[in-house]
């Protein structure tokens, strides 16, 4: 649906976006994640005809964005970083106004404004003005101006940013919905559980460049580190953690006080067996956890920094 | 329709700011309140005010020869007196002791003309009154001051229309002569009426001329005939009238003001983004913005004529002339309005628009004269006014109410036509250039609309 093409991007010397090549595929969600100042809304502005790229080229639907940008404006709804409404307005003046905007009218407004209402949860709600809405009302609201015209493709740039749990876990809920009834999805993140959870397909991007790309699967198997199991004994001696070490599928044990862990290939797996191998030396356990590679670490591998820490 | 959408948010968004609405609704009707009540009769506080001095014409029609000899035969012929003994000069009071006084030369600066040189002079506008001295003036004023007989003495004060409030302070000077020559009059009638009753003869009008010279300061109350005609048939506007327009005028450059930073304030929300992306064009946008400055100017007009109308009883007189001003009144301030906003919006900070608010504004209104009449300001002033849309307004809405006709006043229509014709092609050509702008979290370089 989307193709990306060496894209790329410069404010004077700086480089924002450095020769970057994806695409995304119809129906499917596609995460952007990445640290701040990586590029994500450099890319997606360029992918909503805000900015013109310094190089490169990105089509949609075969139809190049730049020589023909109406193409894509008409078919794309995007989710700015910022609460892009009128505050002094009510919602339903909000919605309205962009309604209007991408020319529906009359009946057809009014239903499709109910309709949104729903999806975003805001029906009830609509009456007051957006100055009184908490930032997760907001934030919801400001999803539903980019679905009044019923978009095939939908950008959302960071869109659960500074807001709280419940309404965090509302706007997932909307956009596992949105997934559901096919419609194709570019979702920039910082949160990495959110692109887990979300995403199809993963671009990792720092410093303008994508260091990584792929499912979440693919991304996680970068990592050498595979599966952490901690396990926690009444009481731990050489004997038992040389056992462990040397149990098939196990890469290494370190001993940490009274707690021994665990790096092997697949954690399910190895768990049973490890279990059953404490048992064999008469210990008791005390407690397990079982950490297995996720994005943040698939980042600190590829970069050597922590996502967050950026 | 989309740029109905965009007027109508727009309108709604400025509705619900109390702010504006105080500024460019209530501030106007509260000062011309004030200002019209407060300078109701003569719209200056001079004690505040320095005062540009006014230019008048004076005519003499008399001829001071045959007014001296006729004078002299009719004191020998009744009184038996010599003329050598009263040497009293009304031309010399007028013009030397009154016109050329202290105080007096504070106000006015006068010229002799010809009558006919005087009524053009008056007719341009470069001398805001003429005064008439009439045929025998010097040989009535000399009866009215020398002889227990009185003489009817006419002293015409003609005004222009465009500058009656100089021309009433005209007025008010040549009142404060009419009383100082009655008092005068009166203490003349005390000497004779002394004279004759302890039967003084010539020796009791020897000192005449010194008693008069020490009355002359203590004088009052004279029946001078002093004829107020306005040319060419018009009424002086009152104070409420000028006020009405003045506040108009000047307070419709705050729509203006506000259009000015209707552009970056979208750009800084990124509704002007999400506009671009819902694949609306910049002339649309633009557009939207200047049908909203209009309606604002256009509703900020209709309330104050209303509530002027209503009010301040202010005779707007020629609706459909009010009505064409108005109409080319707003449409120049929507021109301005997006020139501000455009050049606000390529330079990406608001100093233009506050600087526009706070202080071009005042500046305009000054030269256009919505804080004080025109006329009192220096010319200088005067001739700036040109360069103030508020002005050319003014000086239209004023002429309506004067009594001229559309037509008098087709050249300040065609100013305000052009004026936003051209603030409207500027404003197009700066917000469709490619831009250079910083937003919040991209440097935008360009955006195609």
């Amino acid at each position: 649906m989307l193709n990306v093409k060496n894209l790329y991007k410069n404010f004077g010397n700086i480089t924002a976006v450095d020769g970057i090549s994806f695409e995304v595929n119809k129906e499917e969600v596609f995460g952007l994640l990445g640290p701040n100042g990586a590029g994500k809304s450099t890319t997606i502005s360029i992918i909503s005809t805000l900015l013109k790229p310094t190089g490169g080229e990105v089509l949609f639907e075969g139809e190049s964005i730049f020589s023909n940008p109406k193409f894509i404006r008409r078919k794309l709804g995007v989710v700015p970083q910022d609460i892009a409404l009128y505050p002094t307005l009510t919602g339903y003046e909000n919605l309205r106004f962009w309604g209007n905007l991408y020319g529906l009218r009359g009946h057809e407004l009014k239903t499709r404004i109910d309709e949104v209402a729903e999806i975003i949860g805001l029906n009830g709600r609509l009456k007051d003005k957006v100055e009184k809405y908490s930032g997760g009302m907001k934030r919801r609201l400001n999803i539903g101006a980019a679905l009044l015209h019923k978009p095939e493709f939908l950008i959302m740039d960071e869109p659960t940013v500074g807001i709280d749990p419940q309404s965090r876990s509302h706007i997932l809920d909307t956009v596992l919905k949105l997934k559901d009834e096919g419609l194709t999805i570019i979702y920039t993140t910082h949160y990495m559980e959110e692109a887990e959870n979300l995403c199809n397909r993963i671009c990792i991007m720092d410093e303008g460049k994508i260091i990584a790309s792929g499912t979440r699967q693919e991304l996680v198997e970068l990592v050498k580190e595979k599966t952490q199991i901690s396990i926690k004994l009444d009481s731990v001696n050489e004997s038992i953690l040389n056992s462990l070490k040397n149990m098939p599928g196990v890469n290494d044990a370190k001993l940490d006080e009274d707690t021994i862990n665990l790096y092997g290939e697949n954690g399910d797996i190895l768990l049973a067996e490890i279990i059953a191998k404490v048992s064999e030396h008469k210990r008791r356990i005390q407690s397990i956890d079982v950490k297995k590679p996720n994005l943040e670490a698939v980042f600190l591998h590829l970069t050597g920094k922590a996502l967050r820490d950026v | 329709m989309k740029v109905l959408s965009i007027i109508i948010k727009d309108f709604k968004t400025i509705l619900s700011d109390k702010q504006a609405i105080i500024l460019t609704m209530l501030m106007p009707i509260i000062l011309m309140t004030i200002l019209s009540l407060a300078l109701k009769g003569s719209f200056i506080r001079s004690n505040s005010l320095e005062i540009e001095r006014i230019n008048i014409a004076v005519v003499k029609k008399y001829n001071e020869n045959s007014d001296n000899i006729m004078f002299e035969k009719t004191l020998k012929k009744v009184m038996d007196i010599t003329p050598d003994n009263v040497e009293i000069n009304p031309d010399k009071i007028f013009f030397e002791d009154f016109l050329e006084s202290k105080e007096v030369s504070k106000l006015l600066k006068y010229t002799v003309a010809e009558e006919k040189d005087a009524l053009e002079l008056l007719n341009k506008g470069e001398v805001a009154a003429v005064i008439v001295l009439p045929d025998k003036f010097l040989y009535n004023m000399k009866i009215n001051l020398i002889t227990p007989f009185r003489n009817n003495v006419d002293i015409k004060v003609l005004t222009h229309a465009d500058k009656s409030m100089a021309g009433e302070i005209v007025t008010s000077v040549m009142e404060a002569y009419a009383d100082s020559m009655s008092s005068v009059i009166i203490g003349k009638n005390v000497l004779i009426e002394s004279v004759s009753a302890n039967d003084l003869g010539q020796s009791g009008y020897d000192n005449m001329e010194e008693i008069m010279e020490g009355m002359s300061s203590l004088m009052k109350g004279i029946s001078i005939n002093i004829e107020n005609t306005v040319v060419e048939g018009r009424e002086s506007v009152t104070s409420s009238e000028y006020y009405a327009v003045a506040m108009m005028s000047m307070f419709i450059l705050f729509a203006a003001g506000q259009g000015g930073r209707m552009l970056l304030e979208e750009k800084d929300n990124q509704t002007y983004q999400r506009m671009v992306i819902a694949d609306i064009s910049k002339t649309h946008i633009l557009a939207g913005k200047f049908f909203t400055v209009f309606l604002i100017a256009s509703v900020q007009i209709l309330i104050m004529i209303a509530f002027s109308y209503f009010a301040l009883k202010v005779k707007w007189k020629d609706f459909s002339s009010i009505f064409i001003i108005s109409i080319t009144s707003a449409f120049a301030v929507a021109g301005l309005g997006i020139f501000i906003g455009s050049l606000t919006y390529s330079m990406g900070n608001y100093k233009l628009a506050n600087t526009f608010e706070n202080v071009i504004i005042q500046i305009m209104a000054l030269l256009g004269g919505s804080f004080f009449p025109l006329d009192l300001l220096p010319d200088v002033i005067q001739k700036l006014g040109f360069l103030s849309l508020n002005g050319v307004a003014l000086k239209a809405f004023l002429k309506i109410i004067l009594g001229y006709s559309i037509r008098d006043i087709s050249k300040n229509i065609l100013t305000l036509a052009i004026t936003g014709t051209i603030f409207t092609i500027l404003a197009l050509i700066i917000f469709n250039k490619e831009e250079s702008v910083d937003v919040k979290h991209n440097k935008i370089t360009s955006v195609k609309a």
